[in-house]
């Protein structure tokens, strides 16, 4: 166990022992004698904690398996009764009881002392046991939640560069066409998205509407590149603008509906995106025309949402993607309806 | 009469993106460009100019210190540049005419021109200039070969497609070869306000106005539709919608 405790520690736990000692020291009051040899054997064993706290210590730094400690601690508590004994036998000679030492007693009579010490080492051990397991475990939580917090973070990243990229492009050929008017339209579209992402705080999660204003800035760009060749609807219910969504959760499914469903259609295409509430759970469904590739696979974008939904609610999701009877393609997403503010103080709670 | 401007901004290219776009257009006359605040302050008060374009983060004295430190009866109708996005209110409390978030789109850099050309005649008199007179009850739109007339009346919302625009009317959508600043010009400024860039709506449609974070705010319709409330607009919008709320009539 190589968690280091508080000095504090042994001090307390040597509390509840000096108090049975104590306690049990009550009835020798009155007789003088009797107080005396009480006071030497408690004012004994209270500086023997000291080394004794020490050494179990640096038993535990140096990692030593329980059984040594245990049989190290017992000799050593062991040793500290005789010696305890032996100031005892020396105080009776002092006050004239006894003429000399009494070498074959000396082994008797050790209980009371040994037993205070063996007290004090098994409830320092616990102590300490107790408290290094907390921090261990509050050490394990904190690894835990930072690997998933990078885990995200990279899918999140995986979303951005990408169309950047792709909108510079396209700007670029604006500008070699000479298209300045279409050109400037699309630098103010990308600016308004990068203005938006910028102004995010770094969460994993925000509202519904921040989502949907996200992805409305980004469906600008897409707007400028297509022109009438993408129809669009954006549809919210009444109650479910606060709820709490993925960062950035749409725009990967629409880039994809866009870019493998609506682009590559000679005719104009259609983009409807539905958020509604079902019961305790968000529903967002996106649909677009397209042709069904002749191979499979759902392309990295979807993948990627299914990721961060596993990792952000668990088993309480469930994302369900494929071809509808009338030849469009439709992502639907159900996730657990949270407002924004139950959960900032769910959050502000643990 | 031309309206006499000067444009002040730290960056060459800034100036010159400016200059180039108001030498399309008539009515406007370049009387003097500055690169700092100091230089602003100097030169506004010996030129008197109409209209001043002026970024707000500069070296010396910022844009809007420039604006503050002149009386209101000397001030030009300012139009604020820049590409931060926390200085709407204050300018606004400085009775800014617009407020340009960089890089400037045409559209948006024309809509604000509009306005200096409206607001000129009334400007020095103290009082805001009267919304003027929506000039068309119906649009024509051509589907095929025929040609529709959408009355003005039945139209919830226009979106800018480029050189198109976008009608929403009663559940269907006609597409209009005009652009979006030149339909605004013909719509009652009561009743239908531009929200951002790309868009147009019909006050009395709006059933939800959420704001967001970055200051924007996201509008719901009463059909559903959502749609983005650019920062820039929405001083404009807030004062609109009160009055709409104070005024209920007009909207019917």
């Amino acid at each position: 166990m190589k968690v280091e405790t508080p000095l504090l520690v042994p001090v307390l736990a040597a509390l509840p022992v000096c108090a049975c000692m104590a306690i049990l020291g009550l009835p020798a009051f009155g007789h003088a004698n009797a107080v005396a040899f009480r006071t030497l054997y408690f004012s004994a064993c209270l500086a023997w904690l000291i080394p004794l706290a020490l050494l179990q210590r640096a038993m535990w730094r140096r990692a030593w398996r329980w059984p040594g400690m245990a049989l190290a601690l017992l000799a050593a508590s062991y040793g500290m009764s005789i010696l305890n004994a032996l100031l005892g036998q020396r105080l009776a000679i002092s006050l004239g009881l006894e003429t000399g030492y009494r070498w074959n007693e000396l082994l008797r009579g050790l209980d009371s002392c040994w037993l205070a010490l063996i007290a004090f080492c098994a409830v320092h051990a616990v102590a300490v046991y107790y408290l290094s397991l907390q921090s261990m475990q509050l050490q394990l939580a904190q690894a835990q939640a930072a690997a998933r917090d990078a885990q995200l973070r990279a899918l999140r990243l995986q979303v951005n560069p990408h169309f950047l990229f792709n909108s510079l492009n396209a700007i670029s050929a604006l500008v070699s066409a000479e298209a300045n008017r279409e050109a400037n339209r699309m630098l103010g579209c990308l600016s308004d998205f990068l203005r938006a992402t910028l102004a995010h705080d770094g969460r994993h999660e925000h509202s519904l509407a921040e989502e949907l204003a996200l992805l409305d800035a980004y469906l600008d760009i897409e707007k400028a590149r297509l022109g009438e060749r993408l129809r669009l609807t954006m549809k919210a219910g009444p109650d479910v603008l606060g709820s709490v969504v993925p960062y950035l959760m749409l725009q990967p499914l629409v880039e994809n509906a866009i870019r493998h469903g609506i682009a590559p259609l000679a005719a104009p295409g259609r983009l409807d995106i539905l958020v509604e509430r079902a019961g305790a759970h968000l529903l967002v469904t996106v649909q677009n025309d397209g042709r069904p590739p002749a191979h499979g696979g759902s392309g990295i974008g979807l993948a990627n949402v299914r990721e961060r939904l596993r990792h952000l609610y668990g088993d309480d999701q469930q994302v369900d993607a494929g071809w509808t009877a009338e030849g469009r393609f439709r992502v639907c997403i159900a996730l657990p309806m949270r407002h924004l503010e139950v959960a900032a103080a769910a959050a502000a709670a643990a | 009469m031309s309206i006499r401007v000067v444009i002040v901004d730290d960056e060459p290219l800034a100036r010159l993106a400016v200059k180039v776009r108001l030498a399309r257009r008539d009515g406007f006359t370049l009387v003097g460009k500055f690169g700092d605040g100091d230089s602003a302050s100097e030169g506004i008060a010996a030129l008197k100019p109409d209209l001043a374009f002026i970024d707000v983060e500069m070296p010396g004295k910022t844009g809007l210190a420039v604006l503050a430190a002149l009386a209101p009866a000397h001030r030009p109708m300012a139009i604020l540049l820049t590409a931060h996005d926390c200085f709407a209110v204050q300018a606004f409390q400085l009775a800014a005419l617009d407020y340009l978030l960089k890089p400037v789109d045409d559209e948006r850099l024309d809509e604000a021109l509009d306005r200096a050309c409206q607001a000129f005649p009334y400007r020095g008199q103290g009082r805001p200039f009267p919304l003027p007179a929506p000039k068309a009850r119906t649009f024509s739109v051509r589907v095929g070969s025929r040609t529709v007339l959408v009355p003005v009346a039945d139209v919830e919302r226009i979106e800018a497609d480029g050189d198109y625009a976008t009608l929403h009317a009663q559940g269907k959508t006609w597409l209009v070869r005009e652009r979006l600043h030149n339909l605004a010009t013909q719509l009652d400024p009561r009743r239908f306000h531009r929200v951002h860039r790309s868009s147009i709506v019909r006050l009395d449609l709006i059933a939800e106005l959420r704001p967001l974070t970055n200051r924007d705010a996201l509008l719901r319709l009463r059909d559903g539709s959502v749609l983005r409330a650019s920062r820039t607009y929405m001083p404009a919008l807030a004062e609109a919608l009160q009055h709409l709320n104070r005024n209920p009539q007009e909207a019917t």
